[in-house]
């Protein structure tokens, strides 16, 4: 009892933070179709962000917290703004873009590593404590973390489907040229949605460092995982992105517990291969009638 | 066997810049100079099959550092575990490239386009992380623990080509001719491929799938010998690189690395014939011109990119061939690239 509730413990907070990653990474593949190789960066800049508003400004950590997201938005929204805005809808754009992001990504991580440097800061909007039930310790931390990622994805959720902008950017995944017909103007719509990755990224980001340490590479584990469980739920579902990330995490957390910690991410990535060749689409993913 | 008009035209262009890359050291000697050369040698290969997977068939595999890696790693291992030359170990690099691509293949090629792309970056990764946490120690060598796969530090100062004995101070120039031969060879085969029966029927199904498979052209069949193809000769430059730098470490496997070939492809030209040796000079020459600002390495790689896609996004073989056509204007010059 006390080993599944740990497990449990560790697999939601795992499965919460990939559910909040993958969860844009899902959205802006699903409306742009951009495989965005930035995402990890996302992540960092959201975390740092995060760090300099409390080291630097002295901002409250709640205020930080905000600060950091939105950070997160705003790298999302350069992205497209100074480059995937002139990409879309040109020759080779699947392949161009991923290029350009990763560049992006390299660009910025070097930035970041030029003005902060290596050393690994610990992550100052984290709650200390913890508390026990039965033997198994549990730091509020985790509890925060797993209690912010449903916060935020429940608002991702109410914003898709109840609201004017979620109809907008639904309609655009569905069909970009039906969506222009009835008057929404995609550009904007684009624009809303990397944004949103961002501001997701960017709480995963300050989540992910407040486990370990803030470091300008930070964001590439975390960033491929997020592409996993992606994968894992059918490219672009973003329903079935937040279920697939719970039960990945909760499975790499087993794998750690029974085979040691250094082994969690490498033995759930093999049993995701083997998944996929007998599931090429997905958990979600439509099946593909034709077969060529 | 009868040589098609583009065919001798690209086997007569690369003899004659293999030649004059033959030439190179003798007008230039210096070492430095001749290193540069022999790292853009084994970076074009890179990028040139690279290019033949992504560009020409169609399939976007991000697996193929891992299958330079596991070339490098291949003879490294063979030197120090086996205690093999390196000229016996070359086989055995190309094999075990070949024989990963063929696993690899089996298990991807019947995804498409991104998810290909996802699970060919996956499993690198995977590969890596193996590599970079296994702490068991295989030999205990003066004290020092190596590790099978050479743990987070890999395999450095492993036996070279042999030539520092008898070319004493000009051993480089043994090396050069030793990449410089695996350049000629990987550029030749290339040629031979893409202008072949195989180059025709992977770009057919690259262009339209629906119409090649109807044809009776196999998409899993055709695909899976261009990805065992490319992965073979990667394995040849990987085994190039690990005897002339006496390395493979897990830093092959690095995003860095995968980016820094891949933007040699992308900038060059995806799908182009001659792009990516384009592509490598232009990348190897920037960074060398980056040294000058000192750190500036990955910023000047990430603008570089990020700016040539904007601007340039049929790569600088697409814009250089624009340019010979408005030379000579009435010739089709343009090379077979994705229209």
């Amino acid at each position: 009892m006390d080993i599944f509730l740990q497990v449990m413990v560790t697999g939601l907070t795992l499965g919460a933070l990939y559910a909040l990653a993958a969860t844009g990474l899902a959205l802006v593949w699903g409306t742009l179709g951009m495989f965005n190789m930035a995402h990890g960066i996302f992540m960092t800049v959201g975390a740092y962000g995060a760090f300099v508003a409390v080291d630097m400004f002295g901002f409250p950590r709640p205020f930080a917290f905000v600060f950091g997201l939105a950070a997160g938005g705003i790298i999302g929204a350069a992205t497209y703004l100074f480059v995937a805005r002139f990409m879309i809808g040109r020759r080779n754009f699947e392949t161009n873009i991923i290029v350009a992001t990763a560049g992006i990504a390299i660009l910025a991580q070097d930035i970041i590593l030029k003005i902060f440097g290596a050393y690994p800061f610990s992550q100052p909007v984290v709650i200390d404590g913890k508390f026990s039930i039965g033997d198994v310790i549990v730091p509020t931390q985790r509890v925060l973390i797993l209690v912010g990622a449903a916060l935020l994805l429940l608002g991702v959720n109410i914003l898709l489907t109840r609201t004017k902008l979620g109809r907008a950017i639904r309609a655009t995944a569905m069909s970009i040229d039906a969506a222009r017909l009835m008057g929404v103007r995609t550009s904007r719509t684009y624009l809303q949605v990397i944004v949103i990755a961002g501001v997701l990224a960017g709480a995963a980001g300050i989540m992910v460092s407040s486990l370990s340490t803030l470091s300008p590479q930070m964001g590439g584990n975390p960033m491929l995982m997020a592409f996993v469980v992606c994968v894992v739920a059918g490219l672009g579902h973003i329903g079935g992105t937040g279920l697939a990330a719970i039960g990945l995490g909760i499975l790499e957390a087993t794998i750690q517990y029974f085979l040691g910690v250094q082994y969690g991410f490498p033995v759930m990535l093999l049993l995701v291969i083997l998944f996929l060749i007998w599931r090429p689409n997905g958990l979600f993913g439509k099946q593909l009638v034709v077969r060529l | 066997m009868i040589l098609s008009k583009a065919l001798s035209r690209d086997l007569l262009i690369s003899v004659g810049f293999v030649a004059a890359l033959a030439l190179v050291p003798i007008v230039f000697p210096e070492r430095y100079f001749v290193g540069q050369i022999i790292t853009f040698l084994i970076w074009s290969m890179v990028a040139s099959q690279w290019n033949l997977l992504m560009g020409h068939a169609g399939v976007f595999s991000l697996a193929q550092m891992a299958f330079f890696a596991i070339g490098a790693y291949t003879t490294a291992m063979a030197s120090r575990h086996l205690d093999l030359s390196i000229w016996m170990s070359l086989p055995l690099a190309v094999l075990v490239a070949m024989v990963s691509a063929l696993i690899v293949g089996a298990a991807c090629l019947r995804l498409h386009g991104a998810y290909v792309a996802l699970l060919t970056f996956a499993i690198a990764e995977v590969i890596h992380v193996l590599i970079i946490t296994d702490t068991y120690c295989y030999t205990r060598e003066g004290g020092g623990c190596l590790q099978f796969f050479g743990g987070a530090t890999g395999f450095s100062r492993i036996s070279d080509f042999g030539f520092r004995p008898f070319l004493k101070g000009d051993w480089i120039l043994g090396n050069y001719y030793v990449v410089l031969l695996a350049f000629a060879f990987v550029t030749l085969v290339t040629m031979f491929v893409m202008h072949g029966r195989l180059g025709l029927a992977f770009r057919a199904i690259r262009d339209n799938l629906g119409y090649a498979s109807s044809r009776g052209i196999s998409r899993f069949y055709t695909q899976m010998t261009v990805f065992a193809i490319s992965a073979a000769l990667t394995g040849l430059a990987g085994w190039a690189y690990a005897g002339h730098f006496r390395f493979a470490g897990p830093s092959l496997f690095d995003f860095s690395t995968l980016i820094l070939v891949l933007s040699m492809v992308i900038v060059g030209g995806l799908g182009s014939i001659w792009g990516p040796y384009i592509g490598a000079a232009t990348i190897l020459i920037g960074l060398e011109w980056l040294k000058e600002f000192g750190d500036a390495k990955n910023i000047g790689l990430g603008l570089i990119l990020v700016l040539v896609v904007l601007f340039a996004p049929n790569g600088l073989a697409a814009l250089f061939a624009r340019l010979f056509k408005h030379i000579r204007p009435g010739k089709n010059n343009t090379p077979k690239s994705r229209t």
